[in-house]
């Protein structure tokens, strides 16, 4: 733990008094998905009517055959869950990181089709109207940072990460899937400006600033290894769901055959953003 | 002020191309914020980048819309002579200096804020460029394989040198053929950050002894900074170049493609005004004014026109 963890950073406290998370089997990306995360999402009775509902997939670079992006047969499937919910609104939202051709991934990744074909609206985050926001943590000592309105406006948000190992973070889950809604347009693709403020340390505040309500993770299909582009595939059948943040990223690290306490931004966020543990319903 | 050589390697010239563009044009005219410039995405806020493709893409006709942008670029440029990445953004600069040079160049503005701008520039440097960096990244930190000695400009101040900036800041120093010894070091870094199979993606070609794959627009903006086609990474980038844009279907990119085919003088470039032409056509609104009006440049160059990304004075 570096120096800069030492000291509370934080000046309030979003823990949950008890952390939900749900583990559901899927073996692979079909249609039959729909009906699997509907059912799931009931058992959470979430709060959702009315609102609107942002998702945040994690959509980086297509390289065939790799699985890199969060499946777009799953952000279909949890777009529709919501709306049968009874959200007045559902859209999709992400700032890639390095790629500038936001419209060009969305195609090739296939992402296009299933928004198309379900009536979902997407926003390309690094390009949206930005709100000067000032953190609610101070880890990296960035002070504020400049978010997009779309993100800031909506009443419901979930992180919804593709399941990877990650060579600068260890993994790369719900809490760092968040980097994506800081634009490109103000801090550069990659956006450069949180690595050297250190990228453990931006997790944390971005997460505290813009705590994701929910996590949809695709787990389905995982990266190991060289992640967060060039690792390898791995089976593990599973979607997970959770209402809290750090409890799902606790979770999906163990995995993955991580130990929580060992990845810096999930040991800390325990302290102030979630749970290490959640009741597994 | 300075006069741009028209490509005439185009034997043909489709009139239905000029209607395209006009439509382009007044689409993009009538977008135009009151208070001069252009929002990106569903924003309500001039941002530079936005401002200066368009600026770039509108023709005399709409004169206004092209005088409010001018002033727009005038009014926000910062006092250390660096312009924001939008209107209201705070003050310490970003790329988009290089980017309103170029504009404001091709729309023949007064000189003053050009030599601001050009002081900053030339100021600004990627992070490797500092000693203590250069050190760590040539002995602790090697997980990126780059040579530090070799470095550009970055997005934003105090980070690191990437391709799109940099390339955009070379386009905009040769263009005013200034600064050589920045040129050099800056070309140098965009040949040491080719990707192993051709091309340039964001910034690196091998990260942890894996090598990533380029990216088009990245590869296009790459190639518009080097004048001629002579050395092999550039000959490679446009092998590259013309494979990726036959599986492209984003006006973006393809706008990008086409401007770098014409200053290269490949023959791809029909095909990909065709593609680019088709993807316009079909997709029903693209509401995105930085590609309608990187289309419209496009569009323009192929036409025989001026191509303001173009290098020679």
């Amino acid at each position: 733990m570096t120096l800069r963890f030492q000291q509370q950073k934080y000046s309030r406290d979003f823990r949950p008094k008890h952390s939900r998370v749900s583990i559901l089997n899927a073996e692979h990306y079909s249609d039959k998905l729909d009906e699997l995360v509907y059912q799931g999402l009931r058992l959470f009775k979430l709060e959702v009517r009315g609102k609107s509902v942002l998702l945040k997939p994690n959509i980086v670079e297509y390289i065939p055959g790799r699985p890199v992006n969060t499946d777009p047969q799953l952000i279909g499937a949890a777009a529709e869950a919501f709306l049968r919910l009874g959200a007045a609104s559902v859209t999709v939202a992400e700032g890639p990181g390095h790629h500038r051709d936001t419209v060009l991934l969305v195609h090739e990744t296939g992402l296009a089709d299933q928004l198309q074909h379900r009536n979902i609206s997407f926003v390309d985050l690094n390009r949206d109207e930005l709100v000067k926001t000032k953190l609610q943590a101070n880890y990296s000592g960035l002070g504020h940072l400049w978010l997009p309105r779309t993100v800031l406006a909506s009443e419901f948000i979930v992180s919804m990460p593709k399941v990877k190992t990650h060579h600068w973070t260890g993994v790369t889950l719900s809490m760092k899937n968040m980097f994506g809604i800081v634009p490109g347009s103000r801090y550069g693709w990659p956006k450069n400006v949180l690595h050297w403020a250190g990228i453990h340390e931006s997790i944390l505040d971005i997460c505290a600033t813009v705590r994701p309500n929910f996590v949809i993770a695709d787990g389905i299909i995982v990266m190991e290894g060289d992640g967060p582009l060039n690792g390898t595939a791995k089976h593990l059948h599973t979607i997970l769901l959770s209402d809290d943040p750090v409890a799902a990223d606790s979770t999906l690290a163990r995995l993955l055959g991580s130990e929580p306490s060992d990845i810096k931004h999930i040991q800390e966020g325990g302290r102030f953003i979630g749970n290490h543990q959640g009741v597994v319903l | 002020m300075y006069e741009v050589s028209s490509t005439d390697f185009l034997s043909e010239k489709p009139h239905f191309l000029m209607g395209l563009l006009k439509d382009l044009q007044m689409e993009i005219s009538k977008h135009s914020l009151h208070s001069g410039g252009w929002p990106s995405g569903n924003g309500k806020t001039a941002a530079i980048e936005t401002t200066c493709y368009a600026l770039m893409a509108l023709g005399g006709d709409q004169g206004l819309a092209r005088q409010n942008a001018i002033d727009l670029l005038l009014r926000t440029q910062n006092s250390n002579g660096s312009w924001p990445a939008f209107e209201g953004d705070d003050p310490e600069g970003c790329w988009t200096t290089a980017l309103g040079m170029i504009a404001l160049r091709y729309a023949q503005s007064s000189p003053t804020p050009l030599d601001k701008a050009l002081l900053w520039l030339l100021d600004n440097k990627g992070r490797e460029g500092h000693w203590l960096w250069k050190w760590k990244f040539r002995t602790v930190d090697r997980a990126v394989l780059f040579d530090p000695d070799k470095y550009g400009w970055s997005w934003f101040p105090g980070t690191v040198s990437w391709v799109i900036p940099t390339a955009i800041s070379l386009i905009a120093l040769k263009q005013i053929a200034r600064a050589t010894a920045r040129i050099e070091l800056g070309t140098e870094m965009l040949l040491d950050r080719t990707c192993p199979q051709g091309g340039w993606n964001a910034g690196n070609g091998i990260v942890f002894g894996a090598p990533l794959t380029p990216h088009i627009d990245a590869t296009a903006i790459a190639l518009l900074a080097f004048p001629k086609a002579a050395e092999p990474a550039v000959m490679r980038g446009l092998s590259w170049l013309q494979q990726a844009c036959n599986k492209c279907s984003s006006a973006y990119s393809l706008a990008w493609s086409v401007l770098a085919f014409s200053v290269h003088k490949d023959p791809t470039r029909d095909h990909c005004v065709e593609k680019l032409r088709s993807v316009l056509s079909s997709q029903t609104s693209i509401s995105n004014i930085e590609t309608l009006s990187l289309s419209a440049i496009a569009i323009n160059a192929a036409e025989g026109n001026a191509n303001p990304f173009q290098l020679v004075i």
